[in-house]
């Protein structure tokens, strides 16, 4: 392999980790402060990859992509919030067997949903920055460099947010301990509600990223659940640095996976493997708290 | 002044807590003494609002605060300090006392400057991690975190447990000083000695009851004392 072919890899290993980073960040940021394990978190993903494309199509292809963008983007958050209301609010402290259940529950109404709603169809929509920039006698993507940049921003501005702002310290709190935040005079179960709201935003900003470089079916959200499941428990659930570099790992190892023909048909299998080799040597992950 | 009438405690079916009715003066401090799992904390946290089996009656100033939640009631001028000096460990000592500031907001009579004056160790490490404190270091965090509130009334649960002899002491004075401020203070206590040096009466529990509420002189050389707590 030259160093070309070695750049050229990964980067398609770095825009596979953008959007999936957007998507673990946000099922992590939701277990870290409400000890919840959100099944639904790819339904979400799923329902604004599907907005996106066919309200950004609907106002034209490429400029109406970003159109499309704020509506899924608010359409996920929107639904996340009322999932935490109807149903979380009821599993709450529970066994995670329960929450577990209750999340699954709600993805499997989504899924029927989008289904009639959508249809069975793959659908497409036209990347909104089309275009190559060539380097090194190899083309990359525009949008896929886009994919790498935003995903940038969106973690830097995660990071803000919990470091830099004072929800970002009430859910570092509530992270600790949300009976004693309560006692302080946080409004936790707002608080809860906003930090779901948050997290089904984020599955929907990266369902809605994605859109444009990929076919938008009704099988994505398990695909990518999985994966953003493997990526929360390599870099440890509840830890924003832990989905950056966990995605990053299983980015790399698809993008390189695929394209070495020897690997080509485990790819898939060398993220579950590394995931394992996580689980027995440290069953919290990289960078991930041990569970109050 | 607080009020607490007919409050009982529930976990389940099992009834813990029987109909426990005090009332504080502004200044004053109760003292609740009872030994370990006589009801003590759960008495505590049954008038914070965090236990959803409690029922009875809760005002703080003559304002009812039955059936509000636990942030509404501490907005509204109740302070809790739970037993064993607990803070936000992944938080900076700052960031603890900010979180109070923000989330009771109105009055502004408690500062962090008067918070480091009362605790000037703390000022020295209000940009470490809360959990690498010490135990004395935590408890004076946990009863500044309280005092940002800017309370009426504060319900503390065994604040010197597990403390060296000089800080109980003078977790002893800060009682003392606060009261002259006009708070009104329920402590729960094992420790007898230190409470009865501050009290200005005396709470005896037992499996959840009071059995017998004496002024403080009396209740030191109390038969009570010596059946309740054994001393």
């Amino acid at each position: 392999m030259t160093p070309g072919q070695v750049l050229l890899f990964a980067v398609g290993g770095l825009a596979n980790a953008a959007y999936l980073f957007i998507v673990a960040a946000g099922l992590s940021l939701v277990f870290g402060a409400l000890r919840v394990i959100n099944m639904a978190h790819g339904s979400l993903y799923m329902i604004a990859a599907f907005v996106t494309v066919v309200i950004g199509n609907q106002l034209g292809a490429g400029l109406g992509f970003w159109g499309g963008m704020l509506v899924a983007v608010a359409v996920a958050g929107a639904i996340g919030g009322v999932v935490e209301v109807l149903v979380l609010r009821r599993v709450y402290g529970r066994e995670h067997l329960v929450q577990l259940l209750g999340t699954y529950a709600v993805s499997l109404i989504i899924a029927g949903a989008v289904r009639i709603v959508f249809g069975a169809n793959y659908r497409t929509i036209v990347s909104p920055i089309p275009g190559h920039i060539d380097l090194g006698g190899y083309s990359y993507a525009s949008y896929s460099l886009f994919m790498i940049a935003a995903a940038i921003a969106i973690g830097g501005g995660v990071w803000a947010m919990l470091y830099r702002t004072n929800l970002g310290r009430n859910i570092r709190a509530a992270v600790a301990d949300p009976d004693l935040l309560n006692a302080t005079g946080v409004n936790v179960t707002r608080l809860y509600t906003t930090v779901f709201v948050i997290g089904a935003a984020l599955a929907g900003l990266g369902g809605s990223i994605v859109a444009p470089s990929q076919a938008v079916g009704s099988s994505i959200d398990t695909d990518v659940l999985v994966l953003a499941f493997a990526i929360s428990v390599i870099g440890g659930l509840g830890s924003i640095v832990g989905s950056a570099v966990g995605a990053l790992i299983v980015g790399m190892v698809i993008s390189f996976g695929l394209v070495i023909p020897a690997t080509n048909p485990f790819a898939l299998a060398f993220v579950f493997i590394i995931m394992t080799a996580v689980l027995i040597v440290r069953p919290r992950g990289l960078f991930g708290l041990p569970e109050s | 002044m607080l009020q607490v009438r007919g409050l009982n405690v529930r976990y389940d079916k099992s009834h813990v807590v029987f109909d426990f009715s005090v009332e504080v003066e502004d200044g004053k401090l109760l003292a609740v003494l009872g030994r370990n799992g006589a009801g003590k904390t759960t008495i505590i946290r049954g008038i914070t609002g965090l236990l959803p089996g409690a029922s009875g009656s809760v005002s703080v100033g003559g304002r009812d605060m039955s059936g509000w939640p636990a942030h509404r009631r501490t907005r509204g001028g109740l302070a809790y300090v739970p037993s064993g000096a607990r803070c936000f460990q992944n938080l900076t000592v700052d960031e603890n006392l900010e979180i109070a500031s923000h989330a009771t907001g109105g009055d502004r009579s408690w500062t962090k400057k008067r918070i480091w004056e009362l605790f000037p160790k703390l000022e020295s490490l209000k940009n470490n991690m809360a959990g690498g404190l010490s135990g004395g270091e935590r408890q004076m965090l946990a009863l500044g975190r309280a005092l940002m509130g800017n309370p009426r009334v504060m319900l503390l649960d065994e604040p010197t447990e597990g403390l060296a002899p000089v800080l109980v002491q003078s977790i002893g004075t800060l009682l003392g000083t606060l009261k002259s401020t006009g708070v009104s203070i329920l402590l729960a206590e094992q420790n007898h000695q230190v409470a009865l040096r501050v009290a200005d009466r005396a709470a005896f529990i037992e499996k959840g009851r009071i059995v017998e509420v004496l002024p403080a002189a009396r209740a030191r050389d109390s038969e009570v004392l010596h059946r309740i707590l054994g001393v």
